[in-house]
């Protein structure tokens, strides 16, 4: 890859394409911190606890507390003992949302987790290892009036984690446990109005199922679902960067084809980060607001796996491509200890995720880890996931490391180089490190605003105006890895003004060269060895 | 003829008001009849003895809220009794008296205060909780946002957690207290302290769910604890309430009474803190004027050094220890509702009653 536009743009110019940048980086901040609200939304709800009357105990009637059919509703179970009923006659009914709220497909998804309220008493105390056992069915309906239809219906098993922090005396009786709170249920969609849970515990002796269990007085859920402004802004948001994306890397792929040399390798590698970065971009989301589509949650994780994946690669092959010793790589194969890792933890995550979110298509109420081998499994692959990535970036610093020993060797023979061969070498550097610099500033980008968005409430009071932290997060940040693809596919496209390698590195290059740029604006002239000096002097610090 | 019916109803009004002053009658909702009925029958806001006009409006506009408000009274007064269990002052309620404490709360002690502040903490635990439940319909944000229904809901979603219940016990439990005098800003104060209290003891619980499940994204929310939590931290705060003395200032609307703490070398009283200025009545003996029940018969600890113990539960008086054969359920089996199989035991135990 031989004088990208980068070499031979002048400072100014430079200067100018960045500051555009910035500003739609800090505009792609804006919108996610004035316009958008925060990101999702939990809503606690507390189970009602209606009265199962009938005796067969059937599945397919629903129970709700309120609304024009509603159930024999108890207050506390002290109630339910007087009155002699039975723990299998208790349906825990939930409906979402609270009333006079509605659901919308905006939403995109819905995550449950469900937390159980269990009292301390002195003969009736969580066991060991306790697990809790219910059946639950998820219902929808459209409108206030008709029937439920059903959606899924599931026997699960979670494991109780709950301490008493208090000591165990009769004085704390009727104290809390403090339990962790329990994996429910994620639906990908969110495409009705109306959902309603009702789950029974239902108790079996002689199999142990939910017997130890404690003293157990209410059931809270809590639903968490993306906020619809913030999913609006969100998809406005691909809407407008696709093209501009898709844009870029038709002019820059364009750029290549007309060259008469055959696509190098980082220019493929480009072109591929510049696909991977539309494929994220392209908001299919659009038809989740008309279609059921369960499956947009992990076809979201897939699509961000890939990028990923492509964005670590490009870093090895660009430091690769840079390495100026005498190896001829420019092949794929020539990187697979690199990208092996890379690989290899996608692809453990991506059978991870197809264990979670893959089988919640089928089972919305399943988790990879309730169960021991389930997690041990989750586990495995988050571990073996984690060592890649380590182990990439021991390769990646290494390579680095590499690049920077080679570059201070280059730079105390460069003097005495002819002026092809030079400017080649010095081209070289300064694309390096002009990458080095901005990739390390995004880099730190995502993290400080990471960490931020970790540490502080989520959005900030200013005056009149809240600043929503985590959607500046999002927004920001996915525009910034946006910008950094643009500006990648632009600066390190192939400039038309050869004056390098194309020519060979022979003494006949440099006249053609200086004609090429005497043809060009006086800017031209002078503008790249600014630069140069620039990183000259920035190699010599 | 009209003169007198206005005089009668003068009469009424400010014999009504001498009785009632400082004393909040509708707490009795939470008790007998009135509390056993909520559920099966409708609230008539009229029914309700004590409530001040501004009272009455809200029962009226948010009618459906008033059960959660009666609940959040009753869990107060239970927690209460349960805080208070082996001291001298065992929080009595008084079952056919609309003063359902007696006249314990006519003068500003440290048990008004303890009182006021749980009471109001339990309705808002209680609202917060119907909220949750789903019972009341005006919760959420809805209500008091612009722009058509529903829309704020699905623009930026709603969770308001428990201020919505801390908004509804500063309008209804606040309102009576209203007066220029001292009792009405302790009351005022000991109110907030307990709402205060609610709002300290939410817990941030939080979600990952990004990438893979990783904490890329991650949702949080606040839990309300159970409410022995909540009076656990109000009984410590009983302990070490500031005594206050009362201030006249003269204002444009006439005499205003305020509170200054009465020992200058203390920290003054926090929002959080509990505030009195009547030394409380030692409970010994029974007494009328006071409510005071005394402590005779009341079953005392022998092996404990503390209040519960029988020297000073009994005021000195000594104590009676009587042997009862009691029958017992043991070795039970439960159920984690409703159903406990046991079988029966007696055991021999000693009863300390004091003199």
């Amino acid at each position: 890859m031989a004088g990208a536009i980068i070499e031979n743009m002048s400072t100014k110019k430079l200067c100018i394409v960045g500051g555009i940048l910035l500003v739609f980086q800090v505009i792609a901040f804006l919108v996610g911190g004035l316009i958008a609200p925060s990101p999702t939304t939990a809503v606690s709800y507390l189970a009602n606890k209606c009265v199962d009357v009938e005796k067969n105990h059937q599945k397919t009637k629903w129970y709700l507390s309120w609304g024009s059919n509603p159930c024999e509703k108890i207050r506390d179970f002290d109630e339910a003992v007087s009155r002699q009923i039975e723990a299998n006659d208790i349906v825990f009914s939930i409906h979402a949302p609270h009333p006079h709220n509605e659901m919308s497909p905006w939403f995109q998804f819905m995550l449950y987790v469900l937390h159980v309220d269990i009292a301390f008493k002195m003969d009736n105390q969580i066991k060991n290892n306790a697990e809790i056992t219910f059946n639950v069915s998820l219902g929808y309906r459209d409108d206030m009036v008709s029937e439920w239809q059903p959606m899924a219906y599931a026997e699960e098993t979670r494991k109780l984690k709950c301490a008493f922090n208090y000591p165990k005396t009769k004085e704390n009786e009727d104290s809390f446990y403090d339990c962790d709170v329990l994996s429910f249920m994620e639906i990908g969609t969110v495409a009705h109005k109306f959902y309603l849970v009702n789950i029974r515990l239902p108790v079996h002796e002689k199999k142990g199922i939910n017997v130890g269990i404690g003293d157990i007085r209410d059931i809270r859920l809590v639903g968490i679902h993306q906020n619809g402004g913030f999913t609006k802004v969100w998809f406005a948001m691909k809407t407008v960067l696709t093209p501009s994306i898709f844009t870029i890397m038709v002019w820059y792929w364009r750029r290549i084809t007309m060259m008469t040399r055959p696509p190098v390798l980082l220019e493929k590698v480009i072109f591929a980060l510049g696909i991977s970065m539309t494929f994220i971009n392209i908001p299919v989301e659009w038809f989740s607001i008309g279609f059921e589509w369960t499956w947009m949650l992990l076809f979201g994780d897939i699509r961000q796996g890939i990028f990923y994946a492509m964005l670590l690669s490009f870093w090895i092959i660009f430091c690769g491509e840079h390495m100026m010793d005498q190896n001829e790589r420019n092949r794929f194969s020539s990187y697979w200890k690199q990208v092996g890792p890379i690989a290899v933890g996608a692809f453990c995550l991506f059978v991870f995720d197809m264990c979670e979110r893959g089988v919640q298509l089928k089972n919305p109420f399943y988790s990879i880890w309730t169960t021991d081998v389930g997690t041990e499994l989750a586990m495995a692959f988050i571990i073996v996931a984690g060592i890649c990535l380590c182990l990439y970036f021991l390769f990646l610093c290494f390579m680095v490391f590499q690049v920077f020993r080679n570059i201070s060797g280059k730079q105390s023979s460069l003097p005495a180089m002819s002026k092809a061969r030079r400017l080649h070498y010095e081209g070289l550097i300064f694309r390096f490190k002009f990458l080095m610099l901005i990739t390390l500033a995004c880099a730190a980008m995502t993290v400080i605003f990471f960490i931020v968005s970790q540490v502080t409430e989520g959005h900030w009071k200013w005056g009149g105006y809240t600043v929503e932290l985590n959607s500046a997060f999002f927004t920001g940040i996915y525009g910034m890895w946006n910008l950094y693809v643009f500006a990648l596919m632009f600066l390190y496209a192939p400039s038309h003004k050869n004056y390098g390698e194309d020519q060979s590195i022979g003494d006949l290059g440099i006249s053609s060269g200086e004609e090429l740029q005497l043809t060009t604006t006086i800017t031209h002239v002078d503008g790249p060895t600014e630069v140069y000096k620039l990183a000259r002097k920035e190699a010599q610090e | 003829m009209d003169y007198y019916l206005l005089g009668l109803i003068l009469a009424f009004l400010i014999g009504d008001a001498k009785i009632l002053a400082g004393y909040p009658i509708w707490w009795s909702l939470a008790l007998g009849q009135q509390y056993t009925s909520l559920g099966s029958q409708p609230i008539l806001c009229g029914s309700i003895p004590g409530l001040v006009p501004k009272q009455l409006r809200f029962c009226r506009n948010y009618i459906e809220i008033m059960p959660s408000v009666a609940e959040g009274v009753k869990l107060g007064i239970q927690e209460c009794q349960h805080q208070f269990r082996g001291r001298r002052w065992n929080c009595t309620t008084i079952e056919d008296s609309l003063a359902i404490f007696g006249p314990v709360l006519d003068k500003a002690t440290r048990e008004s205060a303890f009182v006021h502040a749980i009471a109001s903490a339990g309705v808002a635990f209680a609202v917060t909780r119907s909220c949750a439940e789903g019972t009341s319909t005006i919760c959420g944000c809805d209500s008091h946002h612009k722009g058509p229904p529903g829309e704020g809901w699905k623009w930026g979603g709603c969770s308001e957690d428990a201020d919505f219940g801390v908004l509804v016990s500063r309008e209804f439990a606040d309102a009576r207290e209203n007066r220029p005098d001292a009792r009405s800003a302790m009351n005022r104060h000991n109110n907030e302290a307990g709402r205060t209290t609610i709002l300290d003891h939410m817990h941030l619980k939080c979600k990952c769910h990004g990438l893979s499940g990783s904490c890329e994204v991650k949702t949080c929310w606040w839990a309300q604890p159970d409410f022995r939590a909540i009076g656990d931290y109000l009984k410590d705060k009983y302990d070490s309430a500031s005594e206050m003395v009362v201030e006249k200032h003269r204002e444009s609307r006439g005499w205003v009474e305020t509170l200054r703490a009465k020992y200058a070398l203390f920290k003054p009283p926090t929002e959080r803190d509990l505030v009195y200025y009547e030394n409380s009545p030692n409970f010994c003996d029974p007494n009328p004027e006071t409510g005071s029940f005394g402590t005779r018969d009341r079953t005392c600890n022998v092996t404990s050094h503390g209040i519960d113990g029988c020297d000073l539960l009994c005021c000195g008086r000594g104590h009676n220890t009587r042997t009862e054969k009691r029958k017992e359920k043991c070795h039970c089996i439960f159920h984690w509702c409703c159903y406990v199989s046991c079988q029966e035991c007696i055991r021999i135990y000693d009863v300390h009653t004091c003199k």
